[in-house]
């Protein structure tokens, strides 16, 4: 018999109470009337007499209450289950310690309980018995095979520390299940070592574990905890004489029911501290740090937002990285000189909006040179005949290695007068366009909003492409391998792609001037002109930042240096971790690396001598909540799902905490000091109407 | 809504008048009575109330001849005269505070005053005539003797509350003066007063002539002290309080009260007064029976 609360006893000290009452006979607040104290004064007052107990047994009762009210406090509990004896004898056993490293075993010595209470395990292995170590986070790996050498499992566990990923249950429980699957083992036991995350189970999924198997727990989760944690951060970007400043904002959460109040928050970037602000957080609530705009210096910066200490470090510091350069460079084209321009719709639509920036050059054709084709994202030939000679070559040349063509054909945009490379860029177009403004203008009948551009259309209410109408367009007859996007309400082509090389042609078949269609008046105009010019610069938002679990892929990041072609996927490549460790990547099969650790991931092609490509890894946020779900729950679950035959599953505890919580020998203890307590009351009652009555 | 038609008959116990109906109350002393038999008088002679003539016959005393009749009308008449009342008979009843005490339903006033009015009732009977005095440190009330006053004597028991203390010597040596005639006197008193003043108080009347007799009431808490728990008594007349544990005092209590009844109950005997001790849990009519079966007793003997 042990205590978890054995400071209790020191509430026996309140036997002295019923001692004293007992021997010094209160005085009752009655008071007897009396005819006469003629007699009763001559009698002297014996006060020595008082000093011995009367009603022994009302004594008893009281004491007793008392003892097993201090017991009851006390905790008692029994140091191994009475069930523990008789299963020992049933033969060799399974056991699968499943060992949580995710990151939240970090906080306070959450980690020291769980080694601790693993390599009680490991001693408490039979002879016969077998035992290995799977340890899980987003992902479970077993660390050792099933082995019976006690040797072996102690070592392990000395090699393991709690990483960076967020709790998975249900993966641990399936490779659990493949062990005791194949064991041949009599009985089968699975102990379950954990801080019992409520993010890291949701319900569903729950692997069967193979019926008879034995689910014991071992709860680390503290009654009452405390976090900060950085959830985010904004990047807010201007340019103010051709340099490009960032203010960044971070986002805190206080998970705690406390408030904290002066909490330091320091934004770092490339290793050197920028700022450091106080910030009150109220208990469970969300607060923003906003930091003041600083240049972005050339290449990558790296950032990482740090908070104050606290019980779980790892969600203190939020990396990032940003570079400059995401604005898109675009030349609009505007037909040849003489006419009016037309491109006033297209370049304010490109001019509103910094995700990303679009820096617009527009000029009429004939003053084009092959230098301004040098450096740009994006060419929107706008109602514009295409270029003769060697620019149009170069044009060519531009698309094939990357760059992105918009091509709107308006009524200057004769077909009949293309240049012989046409054919590359552009699908054939009939001579006569088809004019829709005796039935009021057409419609778009059709969207692929499958389609990148038309993605972000996809959801109710985000997109109306019912009211622009349409009088005139050129009518598109696609060649193989052209992909329509959109048609009209009668069939012809509005959008059409057409990748050459590496780049991609967007062809639209009317204007953007507002002549051919109203689409320009309309709202959903400046979304579709961004999403067509982003896609065909093939512009891609900045991932300033990556998650632990997540996989980098290598020829994606690099394939803006590798050149055309499949250079990319058949390039070597070395990633460096944030502890150091380095991987070599070789073959065409290996071509990208799991991002395990939080920090900045450095990825260079091997032989490489440039700046290398930084990607910046964070832990998963939703391991910061440190809510707990009730261990009974996530093991019944298990016990559930195993079917009806599993009527050997049983859920023990290990911990004296569990022990003690699932005796329950405290609430016996109480039952009886009530019982007690009524039997005194009903007893001290009847004394007392003895004694006010005389007899 | 029932109303008594005689304040005090409710103390007029059926059963206790039962009980006692074929005895007597007969003075042991030389009383101022005529009831010819019953009492000794110290009077000769006859009744001083007529009641009727009567023809004379061969043997009566002709000295009772009217001889102012026998002028008008030429014959012998006899006069007859009502029996005169024997002798008075006085209660003596003690209403202090103390007397106000009862552990049960009945407190000793109640007891004493149903016993006094049997008594007055019983004497009344016998043609005694019945007076009433109550005191306690003063007198209170006081019903002179008649034999008429039975429903006076009736009416003031019923008036009786106990409001002060009480003071046997001093009203004694007041009520020296009040009786003119030897009289039967029933003191009914609980007694708390040094036994050798309570006899100074009744030597004073017994000088008088008058036939004593003295009721002692108690309660059976008085008696037995049953009492339990520590506790605070509190004295009924003087508001004194003294702290108790019962138990250890038991003992020596009625070890005291007990010595103090026997030391009157001795010098009573010794003074020729009939002490009789009345505990309250006793059945009044069975009380009653013995005291007057025990004084009949010492009647005859004498």
């Amino acid at each position: 018999m042990s205590f978890l609360a054995p400071l209790f006893f020191a509430g026996l000290a309140a036997l002295a109470v019923p001692i004293l009452v007992h021997l010094t006979h209160k005085e009752r607040k009655d008071v007897v009337v009396f005819p006469s104290l003629m007699f009763l004064s001559r009698i002297p007052y014996q006060a020595v007499r008082k000093q011995r107990i009367r009603h022994w047994l009302l004594f008893a009762l009281r004491c007793l209450a008392l003892i097993f009210l201090a017991l009851a406090f006390a905790r008692p509990f029994l140091d191994r289950p009475a069930a523990a004896a008789p299963v020992r004898s049933l033969g060799a056993r399974e056991l699968v310690i499943l060992l949580d490293r995710s990151y939240s075993m970090d906080y306070g010595d959450r980690w020291s309980r769980a080694v601790a209470a693993a390599k009680r395990a490991v001693a408490g292995l039979g002879g016969s018995d077998r035992a290995s170590l799977v340890t899980f986070d987003a992902t479970a790996t077993a660390t050792t095979e099933p082995t019976a050498d006690q040797g072996v499992l102690t070592a392990a566990l000395a090699g393991i520390k709690p990483g960076a990923g967020a709790t998975r249950y249900e993966t641990a429980f399936k490779l659990a299940q493949r062990i005791l699957a194949d064991s041949k083992l009599p009985r089968r036991e699975v102990l379950l070592i954990s801080d019992f995350q409520r993010v890291g189970w949701d319900g569903r999924d729950s692997p069967s574990l193979p019926a008879g198997t034995t689910v014991n727990q071992v709860d680390l989760a503290d009654a009452k905890t405390s976090n900060v944690a950085v959830t985010g951060v904004d990047f807010r970007r201007d340019y103010a004489e051709d340099r490009e400043r960032v203010a960044i904002t971070a986002r805190l959460v206080n998970r705690s029911a406390e408030p904290r109040a002066g909490h330091p928050v320091t934004l770092e970037l490339n290793g050197r501290a920028v700022e450091t602000k106080q910030v009150n957080v109220a208990a469970n609530a969300a607060a923003t740090v906003d930091f003041a705009a600083v240049p972005l210096p050339a290449g990558t910066t790296r950032g990482v937002v740090r908070l104050g200490a606290d019980a779980l470090p790892r969600d203190n510091a939020f990396y990032f990285a940003i570079s400059r350069g995401q604005a898109l460079s675009v030349l609009v084209i505007d037909g040849r000189e003489g006419g009016a321009p037309r491109s006033l719709y297209v370049e304010r639509a490109l001019g509103i909006g910094d995700q990303p920036n679009f820096r617009v050059t527009t000029k009429r054709l004939g003053s084009v040179t092959a230098s301004d084709l040098a450096g740009r994202s994006l060419i929107l030939l706008n109602d514009s005949d295409l270029p003769g000679g060697d620019l149009g070559r170069r044009l060519v040349e531009y698309v094939q290695n990357g760059g992105g063509l918009l091509v709107a054909l308006g009524d200057r945009a004769a077909p009949r007068d293309r240049p012989a490379y046409a054919s590359q860029l552009l699908p054939a177009t009939a001579d006569a366009a088809v004019d829709r403004s005796a039935d009021r203008g057409g419609t778009l009948g059709y969207i692929d909003r499958s389609h990148p551009i038309f993605e972000l259309f996809s959801a109710p209410r985000s997109g109306d492409f019912s009211t622009p109408r349409f009088f005139r367009y050129r009518s598109i007859t696609p060649a193989p391998g052209d992909e329509q996007l959109a048609r009209f309400d009668d069939g012809h082509i509005a959008l059409l792609e057409r990748k050459v090389g590496r780049g991609r042609v967007l062809v639209w078949a009317s204007s953007f001037d507002g002549i051919w269609n109203d689409l320009p008046l309309q709202p959903v105009f400046l979304p579709v002109a961004h999403q067509m010019a982003k896609y065909a610069a093939a512009y891609a938002d900045e991932r300033p930042w990556s998650i632990v679990g997540q996989v980098a892929n290598l020829p994606s990041i690099f394939r803006d240096s590798t050149g055309p072609g499949d250079a990319a996927t058949k390039a070597e490549y070395v990633a460096v971790a944030p502890s150091g460790e380095r991987t070599r990547l070789e073959g065409t099969t290996r071509r990208s690396v799991e991002l395990r650790e939080q920090g900045f991931y450095e990825l260079q092609r091997a032989g490489s001598r440039g700046e290398p490509r930084v990607v910046a890894v964070n832990v998963d946020l939703a391991e910061s909540d440190l809510t707990a779900v009730e261990p009974q729950l996530l093991t019944g679950a298990m016990i559930a799902r195993a079917g009806a035959d599993s009527t050997s599953l049983a859920v023990e505890a290990s911990t004296p905490v569990e022990l003690e919580r699932r005796q329950g020998f405290w609430w016996y203890l109480l039952a009886a000091v009530l019982l007690l307590l009524v039997g005194e009351t009903l007893l001290s009652n009847q004394l007392s109407r003895r004694i006010a009555v005389p007899r | 809504m029932t109303s008594n038609p005689l304040p005090g008959i409710q103390f007029l116990d059926p059963a206790v008048l039962a009980r006692i109906g074929n005895l007597e109350l007969v003075a042991r002393t030389v009383v101022e009575g005529f009831l010819g038999g019953l009492h000794r008088s110290p009077h000769l002679g006859t009744s001083i109330d007529f009641a009727e003539h009567r023809a004379y016959m061969p043997g009566d005393d002709i000295r009772r001849i009217d001889w102012r009749l026998y002028g008008r009308v030429d014959r012998y008449y006899i006069k007859e005269y009502e029996a005169d009342t024997n002798t008075n008979f006085n209660v003596l009843l003690d209403v202090s505070k103390s007397m106000s005490f009862g552990s049960g339903a009945v407190t000793k006033l109640d007891y004493a005053r149903t016993l006094a009015a049997c008594l007055a009732y019983f004497s009344n009977q016998q043609r005694d005539r019945v007076g009433l005095i109550t005191w306690d440190e003063d007198l209170v009330e006081i019903v002179p003797p008649s034999a008429k006053h039975l429903p006076n004597v009736l009416h003031a028991l019923a008036r009786a509350a106990p409001q002060r203390p009480g003071n046997i010597e001093r009203v004694f040596r007041k009520l020296t003066e009040q009786f003119k005639r030897r009289s039967m006197l029933l003191v009914i008193s609980d007694f708390y007063e040094d036994p050798g003043k309570i006899l100074d108080a009744f030597a004073q009347l017994r000088g008088r002539g008058n036939d004593l007799m003295a009721m002692h009431v108690l309660d059976t808490a008085e008696l037995e002290f049953p009492y339990d728990g520590a506790t605070s008594f509190e004295d009924i007349e003087t508001g004194e309080r003294i702290p108790v544990i019962p138990e250890y005092l038991r003992d020596q209590y009625r070890t005291m009260i007990r010595a103090h009844t026997e030391r009157i109950e001795k010098l009573c005997g010794d003074q020729g007064v009939d002490y009789w001790l009345f505990d309250t849990s006793m059945p009044l009519d069975y009380a009653l029976f013995a005291f007057l079966s025990r004084r009949q007793f010492l009647t005859r003997v004498r």
